[in-house]
């Protein structure tokens, strides 16, 4: 029995892991290899070139500059998106009339692709007809003419706008979850106690939304490391690198510039650095656990 | 210390109406404790003296000043709930701390109140704690640390010894009086227990359906029921209760339970043949040791509960078993035919269309 139950578990687990075999582990490991070649990504006639690929990271401005973007891109993708997600989902949490629809209505862009999302935005910034230089005309009551996308100064700050306004819905529904979960009878001990809204909200209801911060957190860490196709969409990088990331600036070693082996060592830093901050994620994590359970 | 009064209160649920008007006075320093089965509204009507819930009509004063319409906070009240509703993320003192921080106190004042909160509920060693790392009782402890650092009017109790178990049970039942008694604070508790209500009461209210169906000193209920509900809600084992009817003659107003012929001085008016329920307590029940019992009856069931034994009889008058309390050091059997003796000078009869007490 327990040998038959064996071979259904190895027969039924097989087929996963020939797929996370094939798409993670052998790109993976591929990357590892051919960061240590000098390959362009067609020719087999590459050569072994130990850590000059490394050492090529170490002297690279443009790596410098992709690596700040990344840092910065981090942070505001990470902290703008739970911020206002928070902001909603206690708005919409507090019985707000027409919550459901809101709640519905600000949940829709995280179910568009970021293709879509790019695609409306770069509309959006339009210096002509745009909807942001429009409203800003409007209200300024003067014709507003500015290309967003294309001033270095706001290339990046723009699209993290439309990455939050992406991601919002999928923070707003985790806390809207984490807040159905704070005991009633928590709150209504603030009543009794005579807590300010805001002293509710700081000393009591943030706290005690860390389990809900905690996923919002991780799942931004993980979504704003893959943020690629938005960026590629709107600037690709540009203008002069100046929205340019880690994952833009491989893609473009590789498969602009055709150094291939380039490329992948900056995967493998990426790697390396995505690696830590999860390690890192994980030893909060336990801690949280052993507060809220 | 404070007076709490509720005039006239109502409470409805869209079409539902919970509480269908409650009167009560509760006194300074009075233990109130308000009993009653699930559902029955009295942990509304609690909600509504803390202010928590809304009150649909009537009016709420404590000292004579009406806070009907006042915030909870305005009220001066503290409340312990069942769940302890305590922070997990504070440690144990700053959840004792909570409400002096919220009114913004110096910090080595709040120190020094927690400090001597803690020393008197015995939890000094739990303030670096946080909840999770406490038991049932302790985190009891630490809810009732919180209510009374800010010296409350009133103290509310809902249902707080509902999730420890037994042993804990009896022992925090005996602190929460010792507290009163130090504190002389007036408390008002919620509870399904009856033996909770008996035990910690100066005075308990009976709900149900929304309604009081008696108040007074616990001993009172227990020997003067108003009714139905009551003589069958207050006191465990629950009294004796046998529907039958009421008859009249020259000689006065009795019953006869299968030939046994019990008189009655009404102090209601009596028809003949009305249908009433007999009610007589275990312990007003006695085994007959003489030849000439009152009726007979057989040993269903026998509980032994160690300081006493409980028989459960089958008699040809009722169709639920009767109670009997017995000595625990007794050697009766299952199916043993017994005499019983009824103490004549504790019976009750109850009016079944009513309910009411007629004796």
């Amino acid at each position: 029995m327990e040998k038959e139950n064996r071979f259904w578990q190895i027969v039924f687990l097989s087929l996963p892991m020939a797929v996370f075999v094939i798409l993670i582990i052998w790109p993976l490991t591929s990357s590892f290899y051919y960061s240590f070649t000098n390959w362009n990504g067609f020719n087999s006639d590459y050569q072994y070139v130990g850590f000059d690929n490394f050492i090529k990271i170490l002297t690279d401005k443009l790596f410098y500059q992709a690596a700040i973007n990344t840092s910065i891109w981090m942070v505001a993708a990470i902290f703008l998106p739970s911020l206002f997600g928070l902001v909603l989902a206690l708005l919409i949490d507090s019985s707000v009339p027409g919550g459901s629809i809101f709640k519905s209505i600000f949940y829709l862009p995280i179910c568009l692709s970021a293709v879509v999302v790019g695609q409306t935005w770069v509309w959006i910034y339009q210096p002509d007809w745009g909807l942001m230089n429009t409203v800003i005309g409007f209200i300024a009551q003067e014709k507003f003419n500015y290309a967003w996308l294309a001033k270095p100064d706001t290339a990046l700050g723009s699209v993290i706008l439309a990455w939050s306004w992406q991601q919002t819905g999928l923070s707003m529904v985790i806390y809207l979850a984490g807040l159905t979960s704070i005991s009633e009878d928590l709150i209504e001990v603030c009543e009794i106690e005579g807590a300010s809204t805001w002293q509710r909200i700081r000393l009591v209801i943030f706290p005690l939304l860390t389990p809900a911060t905690v996923v919002v957190i991780a799942l931004s860490v993980i979504n704003s490391l893959k943020g690629f196709d938005i960026l590629y969409i709107m600037t690709g990088g540009g203008p002069f690198n100046s929205s340019d990331t880690l994952a833009m600036h491989m893609y473009n070693e590789s498969f602009k510039k055709y150094l291939m082996g380039y490329g992948s060592a900056i995967s493998v830093v990426l790697f390396l650095i995505a690696l830590t901050i999860i390690r890192i994620y994980f030893k909060q994590l336990k801690k949280v656990d052993e507060i809220y359970g | 210390m404070a007076e709490l009064v509720l005039n006239n209160i109502k409470k409805s649920f869209g079409d539902i109406e919970v509480i269908k008007g409650v009167d009560l006075k509760v006194s300074h320093g009075e233990f109130m404790v308000f009993v009653g089965p699930s559902g029955c509204g009295k942990s509304t009507m609690l909600r509504m003296i803390s202010g928590l819930e809304s009150v649909t009509e009537g009016s709420i004063h404590i000292d004579g000043a009406d806070v009907t319409h006042e915030a909870p906070s305005k009220r001066q009240l503290a409340m312990v709930f069942q769940s302890y509703a305590l922070f997990p993320h504070m440690t144990v003192e700053q959840n004792i701390g909570f409400g002096l921080k919220l009114a913004k106190l110096p910090k080595k004042e709040i120190e020094e109140k927690v400090a001597e909160v803690a020393r008197v509920l015995k939890i000094t060693d739990l303030l670096p704690r946080t909840p999770r790392q406490l038991s049932g009782g302790q985190r009891q402890r630490v809810a009732i640390g919180r209510s009374i650092i800010r010296h409350p009017k009133i103290f509310l109790f809902d249902e707080p010894l509902s999730n420890l178990d037994a042993a804990l049970r009896v022992q925090m039942r005996l602190e929460i009086l010792r507290l009163h008694t130090r504190l002389k604070t007036t408390m008002v508790y919620v509870t399904h227990d009856q033996v909770e209500a008996m035990t910690l009461a100066d005075r308990i209210v009976v709900f149900n359906h929304g309604k009081i169906e008696q108040s007074g000193p616990p001993i009172e209920l227990y020997n003067h029921p108003a009714n139905i509900f009551v003589a069958g809600f207050i006191g465990a084992p629950a009294m004796n209760l046998i529907a039958t009817t009421l008859s009249t003659d020259k000689q006065g107003t009795y019953i006869d339970l299968d030939g046994l012929r019990l008189p009655f001085n009404l102090k209601a008016n009596a028809v003949d043949k009305m249908s009433v329920t007999f009610g007589i307590r275990s312990e007003h029940l006695e085994v007959c040791t003489n030849d000439s019992p009152d009726f007979q009856a057989q040993v269903e069931i026998i509980e032994d509960l160690g300081s006493e034994s409980l028989l459960y009889l089958q008699t040809n008058f009722s169709t639920e078993p009767l109670t009997v309390r017995v000595s625990p050091e007794n050697d009766y059997r299952t199916g043993q035919k017994i005499g019983i003796q009824v103490d004549k000078s504790k019976m009750h009869i109850f009016d079944t269309e009513t309910g009411r007490n007629m004796s």
